[in-house]
Formats: structure tokens, C-alpha cells, sequence
């Protein structure tokens, strides 16, 4: 799945804002007791109040649709299932879906349906109803970047208990296109019912109103033991006003409620603060194709003259880390062995003058301020790489202006991408030569020969070997400069056990939380 | 400070209480001139959101979505059609009630079926704390003039006045929630979606009308004071009628029209801070449609919850000029 420019908004929430705290930042990472609640028995009951930020303009029941609510999305997926879900290591877990496997040229997909998962009013869930659901999904505005290369026609039913998806081309991959929208409902499910048809997730729907709901335990559910009696998503334009109720005790989860809330629960003892690692990337680029940065020597250098650690002391206030230009960092198949890049300004002044760099001339960076921070690492970046003689300016652009004339276009841009944990989401949709949204417009032979290699290598270890050398690639010659990634941040109060720690969506699996009260 | 606060609208001397033919006639003329006005604002609103860059569907896409996609949806949103056409349609809905449909799919007025209700609850309970603690102060400022009290009540209402309602939003949930923890940090609703206890509305309402107070209090303090100078009054005083009467019995009365007109603008000021506080307070209102649409460019949602204002600041200040007409043409 995309990430909607606006569904990261808040994501990366309160970082920015941070920044200006950064200079008497500790850097000490305190954050307190664990959430996972391990080695405790987990208490059956309870009512978790969830607070999820979202607007109430934006408000949408549809599964399918565009949710640019994080309550709204939290509701869905509580409610109704996705085929797999995001995970820890493999990044694809099984969810409606028990077990998929691929045909030899790995373009037929078949997905077999878990045993004994029924919609919450009984009936069981048959391939027609995913069938169905998955091609509603594909005949939205933006179906076909939610399930690219797969075609309406090409999803059909095998049985009762079988999906059959058909790749246009060899994706090795195709699982990990299935874990983030592809709810399902039952068949024939009329529009005007969305808001209370019966999903099979491990909550079901007790009420809904304006943007807030009760969802209460399914018994039944085919997931196993769902330990909460129910779950209350309470919807939150403001960060602050999110942190301000769970502070105040009326809500026990603030869900990615951002940096700033974080700094200041971290004093008090009765809140827990849940980092969530790899959760956004907030990288430059620098534009391949043509322009001052087409070498790779200066990139290099630009690479080389960024300071990674202080990045992250100040931008993200220490929440996040370091990271190595690679993007796709929450990957089980990040090649962690690369080695990482540090400062040398030294090089970096010997490169741009082997590249015929001109440093008489003052380079313009573009930004926004889509999310807080974002521009703040720029106007940083560019203080530190004129240490290198690189004259940066910083320009921010409205929003929209941004979107419109540099994404894709300018020379030096500051982007960022709510987290998707996966290399070869980045590769498939940022990297490869014809990719949509080749944002440094790079064009590397091997790097889509790689690419092409591991899609279509069955065998895992060996795609994995294939994966490394196509990240090895990207860190030496792509137009990112990646350095570092945010973490997300909930807090929650004292009584709440187990949340997800995943980054991204991971966070809304809230079906193995408990209280302990 | 008085005279210049006498907003636009003039009643006609001769509209009285006696003649109620002349007066239906007089309110159906302000009422037909103000909803053309709102209907001038609507069509402001439209192209307001026409000028800004972007639009719906842009704002409404996932990122990297193919140009087809978007243009799909720019068709199914009706966005490739003129925005007269679009405004047209939008407004010839309007009287049966039909607020459109947002960028989103999902109706307007069912938007804005819960939030607008918490709003007017929110502003209503601010504009009748505001009525009366302004009238309070001010009387009780205008009772001993130039005294210390009225100098004090003067001196702290300039200052609040001053103050934005964010900053008193801030401060009432820091002393109120944070510290003393006697209140709720934010409103949370129940599931018929209104706020789910009464101690939640204390903090916004508050935020909402202290800075109107300080207004207001002003005001009523001016309008008292111009009246005092007005010869039936040097006549009461002569006549030796206790202080409380000739201020509930010629004071008041003749300063009424002033002080109508001074809270019936606070209503706009009400609804326009009310967008700050929800946001504070996590009110349940028709603030954070408001915000979260124009970051859409989602102009049904926008001129929906214009013409739901509107309408309301509408019959507040038509209430306004009735209260002044009939206080000033009983008078006169």
C-alpha cells in the first residue's frame, strides 16, 4: 500500500517542534518500563480506551476507501481482517489468509483462507466474499497502486477456501501487497452498509459515532484468545489535546502521539512511553538523471559531509536512529552488514573537487512543512554540509505547491515516506528505472537487473543474497540520502501490557493487549 | 468608545411594537438582505477554495497515483466541471436541505449532524455566560464611576480582552486539568456523540467566553455611562430614587440597544474562536470539520458548515436589531 501524503501528517507529529528542545537534549533513551508485559499472565477483561488522531471532515467508513484517519483505519482493522498483516521477522504474517504458496514463475499466487474464520454475524467466510472484496478494492480510484500488477479479472476463487491472484509480472513479493487494505467483507456488501457490516476481526463493531467507536470481543474469532472486553477508539484532532487526555487519565493509549508528548511523559513514572523503531524516513534527493548532483562523486560527498548522530540528536530529539542510505530499514532483509557511512569531511572536500563540484554557487533545497521536522532537518542538513563548502539554502514550499512542481523534478528535495519495512517496496516504487515515482529519476542497469533477479527468485535464500547486493547498489550510487529513521511513538498508562511495537500500521494489531488492573 | 461600537445595521425610527405589520415588513427586508449576503459568502466560499493550490482530489489521493487515477477521480468528485456549475448545484440543494457530499463520499449533512449541535451548545452556553457576566461587571463597575472598582473591572476587561482564546485555552487546562486535576483535559464524547459529562464543557466554555467578557464588559460600561448623562436621569437622581432602580429602570433600558448589539457580535467571534478551542479541548464540533476541510480543498464541506454558521449569526443579529428597535421605538 501508498502511504497517503496526509495519513503521515501526524506521524511524524510533534518531531519538529522537538527540535527546538534538541540543543538541551539528554540523548539518554529512558523510555521506561517495557510495554511487552512478558513473563506476566495476561488478564482477560478490561476496557482499553485508544486515542487515534484523526479529522472529523475526513471521516470515511470505507474500508477500501481512502482512510486519512488514523481512528478510522484503527476501527477498520479491528473489525475486519486483512488476508496478512505486518510483522517482526517475516514482515508478511498470516491473518484471513493461513498459508499462501506461488506457482514457479511466481506470478500465480494461491492464498488459502484460515479455518473456521466466520463474519461476526456466523456465517463462514467463503473465497467468493474475499473474491469479492479484493475486487472492490481493485476498482477504486487507487486500486491499482494498492494491488499494482494485478489485474480485477485476474483474482478468482478455487473452492470454498482458495484465492487465486495472477501477477502480470514475476513478484516474488506479492504477500506483502496484501497486508494493509485488503479487508474483507462479505459478498455483495451494498455501500450504504459498510458502516455496519460484519467483518471477521477480533473486535466487533458495538457503536459508531462521529469518527469515535466501542468495539467489543469476538469470542469466535479463528486468531485465537482476544483478551480485552472491548476497545474504545477515541478520535483526536491534536496531538497535544491526545497527550493532554491520556496525561489527565481519560484515555490509556495515545497512539502515535509524536516526540514532544514523549519528551514530556518521560518524567512522569505512571506512563509508559512504547518506541516504535523504523517508523519514518525522512530522506534527501539528490537528482540522478541531471543537474549539480548527477555524479555520483558528489552525492558521495554530500553523503559523506552529513552528520547522522547529530540529525537525530536534534531533529528527532533521539527518537530514531541512525541510518545507512538504504531505505527499507525495518526489513528482515536489510543488509545490516553494510558497512555504515560516517562523517569525513575531509573526503567529501576531495571528492566534490575530483567531480569539479562548484562551490562558488549556493544550492537550493527544497521542503515543506507536511510534517513537523521535516524542514528542520534541512535547514540542519544544510548547515552541516557547508563545513564541506557546500552553500545550501532552504526554501519551503506550501504543501501543495511541493507536490505539484518539485517531488519527482527537483534537484535537492527533502521527502519522506511513512514506513513501509520493506527494500523492495522502496526499489519496486522509488528505484527502479521506470518506477512511478523515481524520485531521484535514477536509471542504474545492475540496480534493475537485481531487482528483476530477486523478483523472480523463488528460492529464499538466494533472493536474499540477490537483495543484498541490489542494497549494497542503492548505498553506493542511488540519489537518497537516508540518515536517519523516526521512531514512532505511543504512550500509554501504567495498567496497559503488550502493544505492538511495529512500526507503521503494526501498530493498530491491538488484539493481544491487555490490563493489568 | 460607545458610539463607535454602534454596529451598521440602523432601525427605522418609525418601526415600533404598536405596529406589527410594519415590523414583520421590516424584518423580512433584514432577513432577505442577509441571507443574499450569505448567499454572496457561499459563492466566496467556492471560488476561495478554486484559487487555492490544489484541489480535492489531489488533496484527497494517495501518493502516487497515475494521472488517470486522478483524473478519475477529479470526474467522480465533479471536480472537471465548472465551479459556477458546481456552486449552482450545490445552492439549488441547499433549501431542501441537501448539504452536497464530501470529497470523501459521505454527506455533508451527516457531518455535520453531531458536530453542529455540540457547537452551538458550546457557543450558546459562552454567549449567555458572556451576557451575563458582561452585564454584571459593567453595572457593577458603572454603579460608583471612576472608583477603584471601576477602574479595576476597566483596567483587568482591557486586558482580557487582549488575550487570544488559545492562550486561555492553554492556561485553564495547565491550572485546571494538569495541576489541579478538578476538571477533564479534553471532551470526550458518548456514543450519541454529544460530550460525555457536563465538567467537560466547563474549560472550553470558559475559553470560549472570557476573552468576550473582557469585551463585552466594556461595552455595557460605556453604554451605562453615556446614559447616565441623558437628562431623565439627572431627574431621577433628583428625584431621589434609590441607586438599584434607576439602574434596573433608566439605565439599563436605554443602554439595552448598545449592549444587544455589542453581544450579538460576539456570536461571530464566538463560532470563529470556537475552531481554536475544540482543537484544544477535543471538542466534538463543527471546528475540526472546518479545519480538516479546507486542508481537503473540500468546498461542499466548507460552505456546509458556512451556511450552518451563517444561518445561526443570521437570526442572532435579527434578534439583536429586533431587541434594538423595540427598546429604542418604545423609548422615543
Amino acid at each position: 500500500m501508498n502511504v497517503n501524503r496526509r495519513q503521515v501528517l501526524w506521524a511524524g507529529g510533534a518531531i519538529g517542534a522537538s527540535a527546538l528542545l534538541a540543543a538541551c537534549g539528554s540523548g539518554d533513551e529512558t523510555s521506561a518500563k517495557s510495554p511487552a508485559g512478558k513473563g506476566e499472565k495476561p488478564r482477560r477483561g478490561g476496557t482499553l480506551r485508544v486515542g487515534a488522531l484523526g479529522r472529523a471532515s475526513a471521516i470515511t467508513r470505507d474500508p477500501h476507501g481512502t482512510q486519512a484517519n488514523e481512528s478510522d483505519y484503527l476501527i477498520i482493522s479491528l473489525v475486519h481482517d486483512t488476508l496478512t498483516v505486518p510483522g517482526a521477522k517475516p514482515n508478511t504474517v498470516p491473518r484471513l489468509a493461513a498459508s499462501w504458496q506461488a506457482s514457479d514463475d511466481l506470478k500465480t499466487w494461491r492464498f488459502t483462507l484460515a479455518k473456521g474464520a466466520t463474519f461476526h454475524d456466523g456465517t463462514p467466510v467463503t473465497a467468493e466474499d474475499v473474491v469479492w472484496s479484493l475486487k472492490r478494492l481493485r476498482n477504486t480510484p487507487s486500486g491499482a497502486s494498492r494491488l499494482p500488477g494485478i489485474k480485477a479479472e485476474n483474482i478468482k476463487a478455487e473452492g470454498t477456501d482458495t484465492v487465486v491472484l495472477v501477477s502480470d509480472y514475476a513478484n516474488a513479493e506479492l504477500p506483502q501487497l496484501t497486508r494493509l487494505t485488503t479487508f474483507v467483507l462479505k459478498k455483495d456488501t451494498k455501500d450504504s452498509d459498510l458502516g455496519k457490516a460484519p467483518g471477521t476481526g477480533p473486535f466487533k463493531l458495538d457503536w459508531f459515532r462521529s469518527g469515535n467507536a466501542r468495539l467489543v470481543r469476538n469470542a469466535d474469532w479463528y486468531g485465537g484468545d482476544v483478551h480485552l472486553d472491548a476497545i474504545e477508539v477515541k478520535i483526536f484532532e491534536s496531538p497535544q489535546a491526545m497527550a493532554n487526555a491520556l496525561l489527565a487519565g481519560q484515555i490509556d493509549v495515545a497512539s502515535n502521539v509524536g516526540a514532544v508528548a514523549a519528551r514530556t511523559a518521560e518524567k512522569r513514572g505512571d506512563v509508559q512511553v512504547v518506541r516504535r523503531p523504523n517508523d519514518m524516513a525522512m530522506p534527501i534527493v539528490m537528482r540522478t538523471a541531471d543537474g549539480p548532483f548527477a555524479d555520483v562523486k558528489v552525492r558521495e560527498a554530500l553523503r559523506l559531509a552529513v552528520d547522522r548522530e547529530a540529525m537525530v540528536k536534534q531533529v528527532l530529539s533521539g527518537y530514531g536512529t541512525v541510518a545507512n542510505d538504504i531505505l527499507g530499514t525495518g526489513d528482515p532483509a536489510y543488509a545490516k552488514d553494510v558497512p555504515q557511512r560516517t562523517r569525513d569531511l575531509a573526503r567529501a572536500k576531495q571528492l566534490l573537487k575530483e567531480a569539479g563540484f562548484d562551490t562558488s554557487k549556493t544550492y537550493q533545497l527544497l521542503t515543506t512543512e507536511d510534517i513537523a521536522g521535516l524542514a528542520e532537518s534541512a535547514t540542519l542538513f544544510a548547515s552541516q554540509v557547508r563545513e564541506a563548502g557546500v552553500k545550501v539554502e532552504v526554501v519551503r514550499q506550501e504543501s501543495a505547491t511541493f507536490w505539484d512542481k518539485t517531488w519527482l523534478k527537483g534537484d535537492l528535495y527533502t521527502t519522506y515516506w511513512g514506513t513501509n519495512d520493506s527494500v523492495v517496496f522502496f526499489a519496486s516504487k522509488t528505484m527502479v528505472s521506470d518506477s512511478g515515482q523515481n524520485e531521484a529519476g535514477w536509471k542504474n542497469k545492475e540496480f534493475d537487473a537485481a531487482y528483476r533477479k530477486a523478483m523472480a527468485t523463488k528460492d529464499a535464500a538466494e533472493r536474499a543474497k540477490v537483495l543484498h547486493e541490489l542494497q549494497q547498489i542503492e548505498h553506493d550510487a542511488s540519489g537518497y540520502l537516508l540518515w536517519g529513521m523516526a521512531d514512532g511513538i505511543d504512550l500509554a498508562g501504567a495498567a496497559v501490557r503488550n502493544l505492538p511495537t511495529l512500526p507503521g500500521y503494526g501498530r493498530v494489531q491491538l488484539e493481544r493487549a491487555w490490563l493489568a488492573r | 468608545m460607545a458610539g463607535t461600537l454602534t454596529p451598521t445595521a440602523r432601525p427605522e425610527p418609525a418601526a415600533g411594537s404598536r405596529q406589527p405589520a410594519r415590523t414583520a415588513l421590516y424584518v423580512a427586508g433584514v432577513l432577505v438582505r442577509r441571507l443574499l449576503l450569505l448567499a454572496g459568502l457561499l459563492a466566496a466560499v467556492f471560488a476561495a477554495v478554486e484559487l487555492l493550490p490544489g484541489d480535492a482530489a489531489d488533496a484527497t489521493s494517495e501518493r502516487g497515483e497515475s494521472a488517470a487515477d486522478l483524473a478519475q477521480r477529479r470526474r467522480l468528485l465533479g471536480l472537471d466541471r465548472p465551479v459556477a456549475e458546481r456552486f449552482w448545484d450545490w445552492m439549488t440543494g441547499l433549501p431542501t436541505g441537501d448539504l452536497g457530499t464530501s470529497a470523501r463520499g459521505e454527506q455533508v449533512a451527516d457531518l455535520l449532524a453531531r458536530p453542529f449541535p455540540n457547537t452551538l451548545l458550546l457557543g450558546g452556553l459562552a454567549l449567555l455566560l458572556t451576557l451575563a457576566a458582561s452585564v454584571a461587571l459593567g453595572c457593577w463597575a458603572a454603579a460608583r464611576p471612576g472608583g477603584p472598582l471601576d477602574r479595576a473591572v476597566s483596567a483587568s476587561a482591557t486586558g482580557i480582552l487582549a488575550l487570544p482564546e488559545f492562550v486561555v485555552a492553554v492556561a485553564l487546562v495547565l491550572v485546571f486539568a494538569q495541576w489541579t486535576g478538578w476538571l477533564p483535559a479534553v471532551t470526550l464524547t458518548d456514543s450519541d456523540g454529544s460530550p460525555a459529562s457536563w465538567r467537560m464543557l466547563v474549560l472550553p466554555v470558559l475559553a470560549l467566553a472570557i476573552p468576550q467578557i473582557g469585551w463585552n464588559t466594556r461595552i455595557v460600561r460605556a453604554a451605562l455611562a453615556d446614559e447616565a448623562r441623558a437628562p431623565h436621569i439627572d431627574t431621577a437622581v433628583l428625584d431621589g430614587l434609590p441607586r438599584r432602580r434607576i439602574l434596573t429602570h433608566h439605565l439599563l433600558p436605554g443602554a439595552l440597544p448598545t449592549i444587544a448589539a455589542g453581544v450579538a457580535t460576539s456570536t461571530g467571534m464566538l463560532l470563529g474562536g470556537a475552531v481554536v478551542v475544540e482543537t484544544i479541548f477535543n471538542y466534538p464540533g463543527i471546528g475540526s470539520v472546518l479545519a480538516g476541510a479546507v486542508a481537503d480543498r473540500d468546498s461542499p464541506v466548507i460552505a456546509g458548515v458556512v451556511a450552518v454558521t451563517g444561518a445561526v449569526i443570521t437570526a442572532v443579529l435579527l434578534l439583536a436589531d429586533l431587541v434594538r428597535t423595540w427598546a429604542s421605538g418604545g423609548r422615543t
